[in-house]
């Protein structure tokens, strides 16, 4: 950025300054976009309007007292008499408009990802009207003029690289981490103790902070502007930008505001008519804008996940030299108490109770099978005591503390990990960076260089150390799962519950599986909840099987037990086919494999 | 990559194959910088069809004064602020000497911001705010039908009508929809009227049921009421207003000026407006309408049209006024002193008005579904409510 700004400096006309400084300002407004909507994958349409407020706040402190008098005669005398530097009025936009961020940052952290967008949308058409309506204070709808002119190619082109900057290091940083792992799987976020709504919030105050920064700038850079410039024309500029470079990297937003600048350069001036050989063309406005489109179109057509997609520049450039923490944490030696209670658990949807009545407890060391008939409950079970679902009453008590409607991020920290039925990943982060995300989760405080140490650690004790840097969405099936059991592992968890973990799994995978499953009871003395499907599996592994038919706890036993109950073989096969079975499954008791 | 390499040195060669053409001492090089593209569209597309007349026909006659031929270099702003600057900074640097600036007013005001140090007149292409000459500077000229001005007209308009009272609807989202009704106020209340009301709404609201229900139930009525509303909230409103049985008479400004609002029809019959003139046959307006129709086989559709065909002669009677100089600075201060220059659509003063022009306004009515004429006036300048 600086190479660029020095030889513009040196040779460019001032035009071409001109155009570089705008450059520069547009890199500081798609930086703000990135941090938000980059991270959390949610598009944001209301970040203009934090520019919008940039420019209006600044300017009102930069604006000489006579000239505010005149402009803006309602303005209240301590702000009309004031006047500020632009770095002191820069400084002050940004906390008011940080301030301004916190309480929009509350409505967007309580709303679903998909309604994101349009209450981003609302909010910048709240700012634009709120600004045109108050007149006196504002200009209304009238154009600001007289702003000093305080940024040139020098200024802008720093903030520029300071917004790039902060924007990297947000999104290396552990709530950045956090906020694109909620973008790969919400639900996966939460269940590594990723508080989602509080991680969008976070991104989006400090985004707005950034936005701000851009608007102020192009207000000093401009010394003209009204509202109307800072509304959908600006919106969708910079949004182009971001998705076009690809959203999910600085390096990508950094490259899409680049080429839609060059490529609005070159267009312009063969708009304006020129010649291939003998044959003239004539200048046609609009050229540039139809040019512009077409090419946007042939890019994302070409790669829909923009120029760059994921692929950050920066890491193959520095890559940080790390190894695995060597002073090995043991498993924390739990008191002999250490239970998951479950007591007493109902869920009804509608007219359906699907967990009735629930009553169980697993132990650390303990794996404890849950089976039954489909649609017996299970999931809805595992989701209860997860947090996912809301149970109606009853109570689930992890080591001693009630956790019955606490959500899913607060029992992963509390010592509940999960997986899903199928494989929930965050794609398009490397294994490492979905360990290291669920680690900074339970350990607070903990470094970036602790949690990659950890990290990698127990990437090794799954012996997938070498796909660290790796796409995990790229990664074989069984790898896959090594990475999943890994995240999990990052929490630290007493308890682990596992929801069909063999599913679509050949006989290979599951022994493996079954190696694993056996190293973390023993060996981290996990208590590990399975629902599975495959008898044998189940047989083979647990410890206690409790049985579920239509949300009720029908039989809880070891293994031989369950085989001999006569009221399972019920639920699953009806009572006259259980009882023709029953001639079958005698010999196989008496083989003695459970 | 390769394709984009020889791109960027074809984009490169065009920028150098610009600057070096040569200067020559008799042409004056008119810079346009408009948005031909974006909002701006509908106003500066037409404006510059009109210079390009205007260009076309001086120059087959040999130039202005026989001397001096005219080039004019347009540009597309793209209806943004940020690069209004750039091109004008770069029709600058192509010699240009006087400028044409987009129609809105930040737009122009960030040409000026570049033209003015260079010491370069700037006429924004179609701007009516009366304070875009203050704002801009030395340098900066307003050319469309000022607010104020149609405010004066309507205003006194008004008061010879015999209405003693009126109501304004106006809304604060542009400066046009917002001061031009006050301007008419002040000129209605200096000729002896009285403003009773005034009510406020959003461009592009859909419904006026609040708004009309006000009006209705005012006691005493208004004998006028006055907008500069237009498309589509001026249709949406007036049929409201008028199926609420109010049928009080209603004036518009020039944002009426379009077929759509002639032709609403019993409820838009009598509605009168101004624009900056009226074709009537055998006037300089029709025969631009002629000239038009010759040139581009069709005919012209809006005023625009014939606005910037007027903003060329009006450069033309500058430079002329000036002996032939082309310089920046003779040509602003000749233009400075323009007094009842001649032009399409009337007659046009800028001395002694500070950059804001006093011009001939016509009045329109509308009856038959047609636009039909009712004067040309030429507001006295104390008549003029001073720009806010």
């Amino acid at each position: 950025m600086a190479v660029i700004a020095l030889v513009t400096a040196l040779v460019g006309t001032t035009s071409v300054t001109a155009t570089i400084t705008n450059y520069m300002i547009m890199v500081v407004s798609v930086m703000a976009l990135a941090i938000f909507s980059g991270n959390s994958g949610i598009l944001s349409f209301g970040h203009v309007a934090f520019m919008a407020l940039g420019a209006q706040i600044s300017s009102t402190l930069t604006l000489a007292p006579m000239q505010k008098a005149m402009l803006m005669p309602a303005l209240p005398a301590w702000i009309a008499q004031a006047q500020f530097g632009f770095s002191a009025a820069l400084a002050i936009t940004i906390a008011v408009v940080m301030l301004v961020a916190t309480p929009t940052g509350m409505v967007i952290r309580k709303l679903a990802a998909p309604v994101v967008p349009i209450a981003t949308l609302g909010l910048l058409i709240i700012v634009n009207s709120l600004i045109i309506g108050s007149d006196g204070v504002t200009r209304g709808s009238q154009a600001m003029y007289g702003v000093p002119n305080d940024v040139g190619l020098w200024v802008a082109t720093s903030a520029a690289a300071i917004a790039t900057f902060i924007a990297s290091l947000y999104r290396e940083s552990a709530a950045g981490l956090s906020l694109r792992a909620s973008r790969e799987d919400e639900a996966a976020a939460s269940a590594v103790g990723v508080n989602v709504p509080a991680q969008r919030m976070i991104g989006w105050i400090w985004s707005g902070a950034v936005a701000a920064a851009a608007g102020a700038l192009l207000a000093h850079y401009l010394t003209v502007f009204s509202p109307k410039d800072f509304f959908f024309d600006l919106t969708f500029a910079t949004i182009v930008m971001l998705i076009v470079g690809g959203m999910g990297s600085v390096t990508g937003a950094l490259v899409g505001t680049s080429l839609v600048t060059v490529l609005i350069e070159i267009l312009r001036r063969l708009e304006n008519g020129f010649s291939i050989g003998p044959i003239d063309f004539p200048q046609i406005f609009g050229f540039t804008q139809i040019g512009l489109c077409v090419l946007i179109l042939a890019i994302l057509y070409r790669r829909p996940g923009g120029l760059l997609g994921f692929v950050e520049i920066g890491r193959f450039l520095v890559r940080p030299r790390r190894e695995a923490s060597t002073s090995s944490t043991p498993p924390a030696e739990g008191a002999a108490e250490d239970t998951l209670e479950i007591s007493r658990v109902r869920k009804q949807f509608g007219g359906l109770t699907a967990v009735d009545d629930v009553t169980l407890s697993l132990r650390r060391g303990e794996i404890l099978g849950l089976i039954g008939p489909n649609g017996s409950g299970k999931s809805t079970l595992l989701g209860c005591i997860a947090g996912n679902i809301a149970a109606d009453h009853g109570s689930i008590r992890i080591s001693g503390r009630e956790m019955c409607g606490q959500p899913a991020f607060v029992i992963a920290r509390g010592g509940v990990a999960r997986n899903f039925q199928s494989i929930r990943l965050f794609a398009n982060l490397t294994p490492l960076e979905n360990v290291k995300a669920a680690a900074l989760q339970k350990h607070r405080g903990m470094s970036l260089v602790q949690a990659d140490a950890a990290a990698l650690k127990l990437l090794a004790e799954l012996r997938i150390e070498a796909l660290a840097d790796r796409r995990s969405g790229d990664l074989a099936y069984g790898q896959q799962r090594r990475v999943e059991i890994a995240r999990a592992l990052a929490l630290d968890p007493n308890f682990l519950l596992l929801d069909e973990p063999a599913a679509g799994m050949n006989e290979a995978e599951t022994d493996e599986l079954l190696s694993i499953l056996e190293w973390l009871t023993q060996r981290r003395r996990l208590g590990l909840l399975i629902v599975d499907h495959d008898m044998s599996l189940i047989m083979r592994l647990c410890h206690r099987i409790a049985v579920l038919n239509k949300g009720q706890l029908i039989a809880l036993g070891s293994p031989s037990e369950i085989r001999a109950s006569a009221q399972v073989r019920e639920a699953y096969l009806g009572r006259r086919h259980s009882q023709i079975l029953e001639a079958a499954i005698v010999p196989l008791k008496q083989t003695g494999r459970a | 990559m390769k394709t984009m390499r020889i791109l960027l040195l074809s984009g490169l060669g065009c920028l150098l194959c610009g600057l070096a053409a040569a200067h020559a001492e008799d042409t004056l090089k008119v810079g346009f910088v408009g948005g031909q593209t974006g909002y701006m569209a509908q106003c500066d597309q037409p404006s510059l069809k009109g210079m390009e007349l205007a260009v076309d026909e001086i120059n087959k006659a040999g130039g202005i004064d026989n001397k001096v031929k005219l080039e004019l270099i347009a540009r597309d702003s793209r209806s943004e602020v940020a690069p209004s600057a750039v091109m004008a900074r770069e029709l600058l640097d192509q010699g240009v000497t006087v400028m044409i600036s987009p129609c809105d007013v930040d737009h122009s005001i960030a040409v000026a911001g570049v033209t003015a140090p260079a010491k370069v007149p700037a006429i924004s292409s179609c701007a009516s705010t009366p304070s875009l000459a203050k704002i801009g500077g030395d340098y900066m000229f307003v050319n469309c039908t000022p607010d104020n001005l149609q405010g004066a007209v309507l205003g006194k308009y008004a008061a010879e009508q015999g209405y003693k009272t009126a109501l304004i609807l106006v809304s604060k989202d542009t400066p046009y929809t917002y001061q031009l009704p006050i301007y008419f106020s002040q000129a209605f209340e200096k000729h002896g009227g009285k403003l009773i009301g005034t009510v406020e709404y959003k461009l592009g609201q859909q419904d006026f049921a609040a708004e009309v229900t006000k009006i209705a139930q005012m006691s005493p009525a208004a004998d006028v009421i006055m907008t500069s509303a237009y498309e589509p909230d001026f249709p949406t409103f007036l049929k409201q207003l008028r199926s609420a049985g109010v049928n009080t008479p209603v004036l518009g400004s020039d944002g009426l000026d379009s077929p759509t609002i002639w032709s609403l029809g019993s409820v838009s019959e009598g509605v009168v407006f101004t624009n900056a003139g009226f074709p009537v046959p055998g006037s300089r307006l029709a025969a631009f309408g002629d000239e038009y129709k010759a040139h581009y086989g069709e005919e012209t559709q809006t005023v625009f049209n014939a606005t910037g065909y007027d903003l060329i002669k009006i450069i033309a009677a500058a430079v002329k006024a000036s002996g032939g100089k082309t310089d920046g600075q003779s040509i602003r201060d000749a233009l400075d002193n323009l007094e009842n220059v001649e032009i399409a659509t009337g007659t046009i003063t800028y001395k002694g008005m500070n950059r804001v022009p006093i011009r001939s306004v016509a009045l329109n009515k509308i009856a038959d579904g047609k636009k039909t004429y009712v004067d040309t006036v030429v507001p006295a300048p104390q008549d003029v409510p001073p720009a806010q």
